[in-house]
């Protein structure tokens, strides 16, 4: 299930950690102090977090984007939980990103688990996996919506293997069309998840694993008390990186259904274009913004306490 | 050593400063180097495509010895915030394409209330805004704007197309005489209308057409009852049946197969195949769709056939105008510029260029061959304006568009999208 860790690296762990005149030598040569830090910390701040909360500032006003403003305290934040419509937004935003999280996960991790070792044409399978995750979302996304057509090659393979009850509207279907979306941002991503497993995994110690086999555990067992504890870092990163994305889906929306069938489809990412762009209202867009900000920075710092506890458990 | 690394450091920040503040002394904000020339944006559909406006500044700039007018063309998508972000800036355009009404992002009363558009008054000429636009070109009072064509949207239809199936239709046609043609178009493999059903500038325009019809054509201020509170979409039964005409249309197979979640591709592809013999649009499509395939397919403008108890009326409105900024370095050219646009004379070559027709014009004579099948609606003063261009905002139109496709799909039922669009009006 897992692959050796390189003898050499081991050694050079060893080392490292029986001496420490040598370590603190290394230290000295790689030590860099903290204020090269500055300009990378200043720029940082210029680019992204002081506009970051300039705009949030008119998440508080009615500003359309030119002219003048008003303040307007928390009166957007109320509309957005006061309607309806954006209430759907906001479900759909966390049953994708949900959705999302465990399939890319589940699919990911199975396909490293098949493609680690003992299969010969593993390294192809991996390239062929991985694919589709250098490819931009928005060209692939328009290539599905072709497939999810009404007459397209979804239906018509239905159809002539004798499915033609299966045939629908795939995007024109409320919730098939949630469905087809997931599809698409699960089949290109998934192939990122399973080399962040694989890179996990190639830190699975073989011996372990023999000595559970010896020891009588199965294959479930040995995954489940080995594997998975040793592979959680992996994990952390996996389920983050996922939880993340799926929150700010936008590209695979906007090509495949464009928020619909009559705004079936529509996440906050997909609101805050219409809002703020379609309907110049920059300051309750810029309230989206926010209240999707704030909810990916939550959901993360739950999801890293979560990772952060099992690890003590585990360990 | 510590110092001087940091006066290195404060050296090396300190240049890019000096760099850009030299490059914004050297900047004229893209309003032109000297009095002689202007900027001039609008937005372009398609990149291939020679557009009205660049023919506009070339004829003006050969008529005016010296003059110098920089164009640029901006993508239809990012049209509006973008000339909004620019006016905002201060580095906008001296004249520029601007949305009329106020129902949408960089349109008149949104950068009207800004403060942002050159006053006309008295400054284009007598009759270039129409007096059923005049409301969509101003702003307190004062014209802001200047229409330069006049735009019918009807049905681009194919009549080499509707050949094949016998499908018949002209200015006396009514919506039940189309839907009962329907299922024998459908038998032979085609559709009488394609839908991009997912699209709600689609849905929305097909709907607004019918609309002209049961609502706007009979009641041309509609729009002002709405806005002094006089009455609601939920209470009208134009709209009511205008929405329900749709559906009608829908469930009598009038439309093509999986049009409730088709995108603008379907109707390409199908008016491409021969599947489709028409679909709704602006008439300057018709132009375009006929010049891109040099000749070879003939279209025709269909005025939308009306339901049972209504006269039909041509949608005809003018959408598209032209604004100058009230910041620009160079006021006197860019008013100069605009007015000769306004000129009868240009707003002919410009409405023959956009495949549209001349502001103004109250006779279905001279028209291009497209709109001979509208010509006498014309001639009878059968044409309502634009609904949106007097709605409060695009969210109105946003809801009309998507509320017919949750009609479509059974999401939402008339009185549900008739209450969308009363909600967004606000």
């Amino acid at each position: 299930m897992s692959a050796l860790t390189p003898v050499s690296e081991k050694e050079d762990v060893v080392v490292t950690v029986a001496n420490p005149v040598a370590r603190a030598a290394r230290e000295r040569r790689h030590a860099v102090p903290g204020w090269w830090a500055v300009p990378g910390v200043a720029l940082a701040l210029a680019l992204i977090y002081v506009p970051t909360a300039l705009g949030s500032f008119y998440a508080f006003t009615d500003w359309k984007g030119i002219g003048g403003w008003h303040w307007v305290g928390i009166s957007n934040f109320k509309a957005v939980f006061d309607d309806k419509e954006l209430l759907g937004s906001l479900k759909n935003t966390v049953i994708l990103a949900l959705g999302f999280l465990v399939l890319t996960n589940v699919l990911g991790l199975l396909l490293a688990l098949a493609l680690n070792r003992n299969l010969k044409t593993r390294y192809l399978l991996r390239t062929l996996v991985f694919m589709p995750v250098v490819l931009a979302p928005i060209a692939v996304s328009y290539v599905w919506s072709f497939i999810f057509a009404f007459n397209g090659p979804l239906n018509q393979a239905l159809g002539s293997v004798g499915l033609d009850s299966w045939q629908k509207d795939w995007l024109a279907d409320p919730t098939w069309a949630k469905v087809c979306v997931l599809v698409v941002m699960v089949w290109q991503n998934t192939g990122f998840v399973m080399v962040i497993y694989l890179a996990g995994l190639a830190g699975v110690p073989i011996e372990l694993e023999e000595a559970g086999a010896l020891d009588g555990a199965g294959r479930w067992g040995r995954f489940w008390h080995i594997v998975l504890p040793t592979i959680r870092p992996a994990t952390g990163i996996a389920t983050t990186l996922m939880l993340i994305q799926g929150l700010r889906v936008f590209d695979q929306i906007m090509a495949l259904t464009g928020g619909g069938p009559a705004g079936a489809t529509q996440t906050l990412a997909t609101e805050i274009y219409q809002q703020t762009i379609v309907f110049g209202k920059y300051g309750f867009g810029a309230a989206l913004a926010l209240l999707l900000s704030v909810m990916i920075l939550v959901l993360s710092g739950v999801q890293q306490l979560a990772t952060r506890e099992r690890n003590k458990t585990g360990a | 050593m510590l110092k001087s690394t940091w006066r290195r450091l404060g050296a090396f920040s300190v240049l890019p400063l000096v760099g850009a503040s030299l490059a914004a002394c050297g900047s004229d904000s893209g309003s032109g180097s000297d009095s002689q020339t202007i900027t001039f944006a609008y937005q372009i559909a398609n990149p291939n495509a020679k557009s009205v406006y660049a023919t506009l500044a070339a004829d003006y700039e050969k008529t005016h010895k010296g003059v110098t007018i920089k164009t640029n063309p901006i993508a239809l998508n990012t049209y509006g915030s973008t000339i909004t972000t620019q006016l905002q800036a201060g580095n906008g355009p001296d004249v520029f394409f601007i949305n009329a009404g106020g129902g949408q992002a960089g349109s008149v009363g949104t950068l009207g209330d800004a403060g942002k558009l050159l006053d006309l008054d008295g400054k284009i000429a007598d009759g270039s805004v129409p007096d059923n636009a005049k409301a969509s070109m101003s702003f307190d009072g004062k014209i802001v704007a200047v229409p330069i064509y006049l735009a019918p949207a009807g049905i681009i239809f194919s009549p080499m197309a509707a050949e094949k199936s016998g499908f018949t239709i002209d200015s006396s046609t009514t919506m039940d005489d189309v839907i009962a043609q329907c299922q024998k178009v459908a038998d032979g493999g085609q559709a009488v209308f394609g839908l991009a059903g997912s699209m709600a500038p689609n849905t929305g325009i097909f709907t607004a057409e019918v609309a002209a019809s049961t609502v706007y054509g009979p009641e041309p201020d509609w729009n002002a009852k709405k806005a002094a509170g006089d009455t609601s979409f939920a209470d009208s039964d134009g709209w009511r049946t205008a929405l329900e005409t749709v559906k009608d249309l829908y469930d009598s197979k009038c439309f093509q197969d999986g049009a409730a979640g088709a995108g603008f591709d379907a109707l390409t592809n199908g008016m491409g195949q021969g599947q489709m013999l028409g679909f709704a649009a602006p008439g300057g499509a018709a132009k375009d769709i006929m010049d891109s395939t040099k000749g070879a397919v003939t279209l025709t403008v269909q005025a939308m056939p009306a339901p049972a108890g209504f006269d039909t009326y041509l949608m005809a409105g003018t959408p598209d105008a032209i604004a100058g900024n009230a910041a620009s370095k160079h006021k006197d050219l860019a008013l100069d510029f605009i007015s000769w646009m306004s000129q009868p004379e240009q707003t002919k070559k410009a409405a023959d260029a956009a495949g549209d027709i001349p502001v103004g014009t109250t006779s279905g004579s001279g028209l291009l061959p497209q709109y001979a099948g509208v010509a006498d609606l014309i001639t009878n003063d059968k044409i309502a304006q634009y609904p949106y261009l007097d709605w409060p905002n695009g969210e109105v139109y946003n809801a009309l568009g998507t509320g017919v496709t949750g009609l479509l799909t059974g999401q939402m039922s008339v009185d549900d999208v008739l209450a969308s669009l009363d909600k967004a009006w606000g």
